[in-house]
C-alpha cells in the first residue's frame, strides 16, 4: 500500500515534468552553424490550435529565434490549412533563408510527421549559442485577413447604403491576434 | 466662470460615459446580429450539401465546388470578422465617443465663448454708462460751483457785522452750503477719473506700502498684508484710490475692531489681489447691483454710493476687473484682477 501510493505520488511529480517535455521543441545545430528546431505535435493537439485548423482558415505559426548574446536572429513560419472540399492537409513551411518547401498530407499522422521535421531557424555565430526562441500562433493568414477587410470594406458600396467611413473603419481593424504563444530558452552546440 | 467651466467639463465627461454606456449595448447588438451562429450553421450546411451533390452527380462535379468554395470564403471572412469583434467594437465605440465627445466639446466651447462675450458686453456698458454718469456729474458741478462760491462770500460779507441772531442763521445757512460744496467735490472727482498710465508695479511693495501709509487712516481697522507678489502693468495712484475705497467701505461695515486682509492670488494666467475685511457683509439684495453707481446703504448725506463704481471702472480701464467675490455676516471679499495690458 505504502509502496503504491509512493508511486502515485512520484508519478504525479512527473506528470507536469511530462507535459512540459512534451510541449518543448528539441532544438539542434545543423552544418553551417544552421540552428534548427523540431516542434512537437502537441502544440497542434492543443484544443484552441485544433479548433482553428479544422476551420478551413489559413492556421500560421510564426518561429522566431533571437541568440542572447549576440544580435544575430532569424524567423521561420509554417502554414497550415485543411481543405475542406478534398478533406486534406495544404501545409506550407518558409525557413529562414527563403526555402519553401509545401505539401498536401492526407491524413492527421502523415501532418504530425511532417510538423515534427527539423524547421531551421537561422546561421548561429559559434558553434555553442544560448537562444530565446518565441512561437507564435495566428489563427489566419495575411491574405485572409486582407480578403475579409476588402470585403467588408465593399460592404457599404454593396449595400447602397451606410457610411464608407464606418465600413473603412471596420475593414482596418481585422488583424489577426495570437491565439496562442510559447516561449522557451535552449542552449545549442555543434555536434 | 472657472466653476462653469469646470461644471461644463463634468457635464460633457458624464454625457459622453452615458453616450459610451449606451452605445455598448447597441454596437455589440448589431454585431452579434451580423454574426449570428445560426447564419454559419446554414453556410456549413450548405457546404455540405454540395459536397454530397458532388458524390450523387459526378458530371457537374466542377460547378458544385464553385458553389462550395464561394461559401466557403464568405464563411471564412464571417470567421475572421467574429475573431476580430472585440477589436472591431472597441474601434467602433471609440470612434462614436470620439465624434460624441468632439461636439460636446464645441457646444461647450461656443456656451463658453458666448458666456465671455456677454461678460465683454457687459463690462464695455458698464463703462459706457459710467461715462455718462461722469459727464452728468462733471457738468453738474461746473453749473453749480459758480453759484455756489458766489453764495457762500454773499454770506461771509452779510455776517459781517450783523446781529449775533442774524449772524447765527448765517452761519446755519453756510453750513448747509458747505454740505452742497461737499456734494459737488464728490461729484467733480467722480468726474476727474482719467484713463490710468500703466507702469510696471510690485504688488508687494505697493500694498506694503499702503499698508504702512494708511495704518491709522481707519482706526478700528487693522491693516494685514498676507503676501504673495508679482509685477503688474498698473497706475499706483488709481490703484492706491480703489484700495482706499474699498478700506473705506470696509471700516464702515465693520462693527467695532476688525481687519482688512490683502493677498496676490494667481487665476490661471491672470493675477489678483483678494481684500477681505471682518464687517458684517452686505445684503443680499444689493449684492448683483453693488457696482452701479449711487447705489449706498448709507444714510442720506453720508455719501453717494460711487466709491465702487469708481473702483471698477479703474480696475476696467487697466483691463481687468472688480468682482465680489463673497460676502456674508463674517466678511467681505473683493477681488481685483488685472489684465493683460502692456505697460505705456
Amino acid at each position: 500500500m505504502g509502496r503504491v501510493a509512493g508511486l502515485l505520488a512520484l508519478a504525479m511529480l512527473l506528470l507536469p515534468a511530462g507535459v512540459a517535455a512534451q510541449q518543448r521543441p528539441a532544438f539542434a545545430m545543423q552544418p553551417g552553424r544552421v540552428v534548427a528546431a523540431a516542434l512537437p505535435a502537441s502544440i497542434l493537439s492543443d484544443r484552441e490550435v485544433e479548433r482553428r485548423l479544422r476551420s478551413g482558415l489559413t492556421a500560421t505559426f510564426v518561429l522566431e529565434a533571437k541568440q542572447r548574446d549576440a544580435a544575430r536572429r532569424g524567423a521561420s513560419r509554417i502554414e497550415i490549412r485543411f481543405d475542406l472540399w478534398d478533406e486534406v492537409w495544404i501545409a506550407r513551411r518558409v525557413e529562414f533563408d527563403g526555402k519553401e518547401e509545401r505539401q498536401r498530407i492526407a491524413t492527421r499522422a502523415a501532418l504530425e510527421k511532417w510538423w515534427s521535421a527539423p524547421l531551421r531557424l537561422f546561421a548561429a555565430a559559434a558553434d555553442r549559442v544560448a537562444l530565446q526562441v518565441t512561437l507564435t500562433v495566428l489563427p489566419f493568414s495575411p491574405a485572409e485577413g486582407e480578403d475579409a477587410r476588402a470585403w467588408i470594406s465593399k460592404t457599404g458600396e454593396a449595400v447602397g447604403e451606410g457610411s464608407p467611413l464606418i465600413a473603412a473603419m471596420v475593414g482596418t481593424t481585422v488583424s489577426a491576434k495570437p491565439i496562442r504563444s510559447y516561449r522557451w530558452s535552449a542552449e545549442v552546440a555543434a555536434p | 466662470m472657472r466653476r462653469s467651466i469646470a461644471f461644463l467639463v463634468l457635464a460633457v465627461a458624464a454625457a459622453t460615459m452615458l453616450f459610451w454606456l449606451a452605445i455598448h449595448q447597441v454596437s455589440g447588438f448589431w454585431l452579434d446580429m451580423a454574426l449570428r451562429p445560426d447564419v454559419r450553421q446554414a453556410l456549413e450546411r450548405s457546404m455540405d450539401d454540395q459536397k454530397r451533390l458532388r458524390a450523387l452527380d459526378a458530371e457537374h462535379a466542377d460547378d458544385y465546388r464553385r458553389r462550395f468554395e464561394s461559401t466557403r470564403m464568405l464563411l471564412h471572412r464571417l470567421e475572421v470578422l467574429r475573431m476580430s469583434r472585440a477589436q472591431m467594437l472597441r474601434r467602433f465605440e471609440l470612434l462614436l465617443v470620439a465624434s460624441f465627445a468632439l461636439a460636446a466639446a464645441l457646444a461647450a466651447t461656443s456656451v463658453w465663448a458666448r458666456a465671455r462675450r456677454a461678460q465683454a458686453r457687459e463690462r464695455t456698458e458698464y463703462l459706457d454708462r459710467v461715462a455718462v454718469l461722469q459727464e452728468t456729474a462733471r457738468r453738474h458741478a461746473h453749473e453749480i460751483k459758480g453759484p455756489l462760491a458766489a453764495a457762500r462770500m454773499e454770506l461771509e460779507r452779510a455776517a459781517d457785522g450783523a446781529p449775533p441772531a442774524i449772524r447765527a442763521a448765517l452761519e446755519s445757512a453756510g453750513d448747509e452750503l458747505e454740505r452742497v460744496a461737499r456734494f459737488i467735490r464728490e461729484h467733480a472727482s467722480f468726474a476727474a477719473i482719467g484713463a490710468p498710465v500703466l507702469r510696471p508695479v510690485s504688488l508687494e511693495q505697493a500694498i506694503g506700502e499702503f499698508c504702512t501709509t494708511f495704518a491709522n487712516a481707519w482706526p478700528n481697522v487693522a491693516l494685514r498684508f498676507g503676501g504673495g507678489d508679482a509685477t503688474v502693468c498698473a497706475d499706483r495712484d488709481l490703484l492706491r484710490q480703489v484700495l482706499v475705497n474699498l478700506c473705506t467701505n470696509s471700516a464702515r461695515a465693520i462693527d467695532g475692531d476688525g481687519a482688512v486682509a490683502f493677498s496676490v492670488v494667481r487665476r490661471g494666467a491672470k493675477i489678483a489681489v483678494d481684500v477681505a475685511d471682518t464687517g458684517g457683509g452686505i445684503a443680499e439684495s444689493l449684492r448683483a447691483r453693488v457696482f452701479d453707481p449711487y447705489v449706498t446703504t448709507r444714510r442720506t448725506g453720508e455719501g453717494m454710493g460711487l466709491g465702487l463704481s469708481i473702483s471698477r471702472k479703474i480696475m476696467l480701464e487697466h483691463g481687468g476687473d472688480l468682482e465680489l467675490v463673497e460676502s456674508s455676516p463674517a466678511g467681505t471679499t473683493f477681488r481685483l484682477t488685472f489684465g493683460e495690458r502692456e505697460c505705456s
